[in-house]
């Protein structure tokens, strides 16, 4: 098997509390500073990175300040991958949100809110969950394309 | 690092525009609905201009709160739009199809004089 490059560009943890989301952000910029992302890439990313920190605090942890979110910014083989963590275990299928429709939105057909996990899977080249226990893990993906646009699929 | 939410409306030709600032999260809910509310019942306008040149930031409760507001305003028979997004909400925008019910412009002195055209 071979050896991947991995490096850790940086670790930390948000109480989970409302907003916090955007402590991990200032974070997050200054640890992919001299990652080779875009701009663009790097705002997608960090949307992606508000998106899920917001559901580890909201949904995972329950916003409970005692409980850390756990975030981890490394790169590897060419990509940037953050992890976040909380410790709200696995999600049922059965939970998984209907897709936003924004015109049954519109009809009132369907709630306004649901976007964050639509916006995760747009803004990055990959999002992946994995549970260990009760620890509950969602695992982005940015591959760095240097200046020019990401290479994420669409649709 | 967060900006709380504001909001400051005014009668243009043809028209209201919200001037927007801040961060549009679950907390701008009331301050948003509010001053739409205020707006329409002032001047009953056919078309409200969203103004995010002062915004830092969307997330994904602040998509839900547009959505809100472009619902009601639909339901009013009211057009909705947009000046002053990043290139990055732009997208987000565009990837949430808030772009196929939201004219969106550049700038907004632009919004504003085609509003006024409009009128005319």
């Amino acid at each position: 098997m071979r050896e991947q490059a991995t490096r850790e560009l940086a670790a930390f943890s948000v109480p989970s509390e409302p907003g916090n989301e955007r402590q991990a952000l200032v974070l997050l910029a200054e640890a992919v500073s001299a990652s080779g992302l875009s701009a663009t890439q790097l705002e997608r990313l960090k949307t992606a990175v508000a998106e899920a920190t917001m559901n580890a605090i909201e949904h995972g942890n329950h916003q409970r300040s005692d409980l850390p979110v756990e975030l981890r910014v490394m790169e590897e083989e060419g990509a940037v991958v953050v992890s976040i963590s909380d410790w709200g275990g696995a999600t049922s299928s059965d939970q998984a949100p209907e897709e936003p429709d924004l015109d049954r939105k519109l009809a009132g057909l369907q709630t306004p809110r649901g976007w964050g996990l639509f916006l995760i899977r747009n803004m990055v080249d990959a999002a992946d969950e994995v549970s260990e226990g009760e620890r509950h893990t969602v695992r982005l993906t940015m591959r760095v394309v240097g200046s020019s646009e990401s290479s994420r699929s669409q649709g | 690092m967060n900006t709380t939410f504001g909001v400051q409306f005014r009668a243009i030709e043809g028209g209201v525009v919200l001037e927007l600032s801040g961060d549009i999260d679950g907390t701008a809910s009331k301050v948003l609905t509010e001053a739409y509310g205020g707006a329409v019942a002032e001047n009953n306008p056919k078309r409200v201009l969203l103004d995010f040149t002062h915004v830092e930031y969307i997330n994904s409760s602040g998509i839900a709160l547009i959505v809100s507001v472009l619902a009601l305003a639909r339901l009013e028979h009211r057009q909705v739009l947009a000046s002053g997004l990043s290139d990055h909400y732009r997208e987000i925008f565009e990837i949430t199809r808030l772009s196929e019910f939201i004219e969106l412009h550049g700038d907004l002195a632009g919004a504003i004089s085609q509003i006024a055209e409009a009128a005319r």
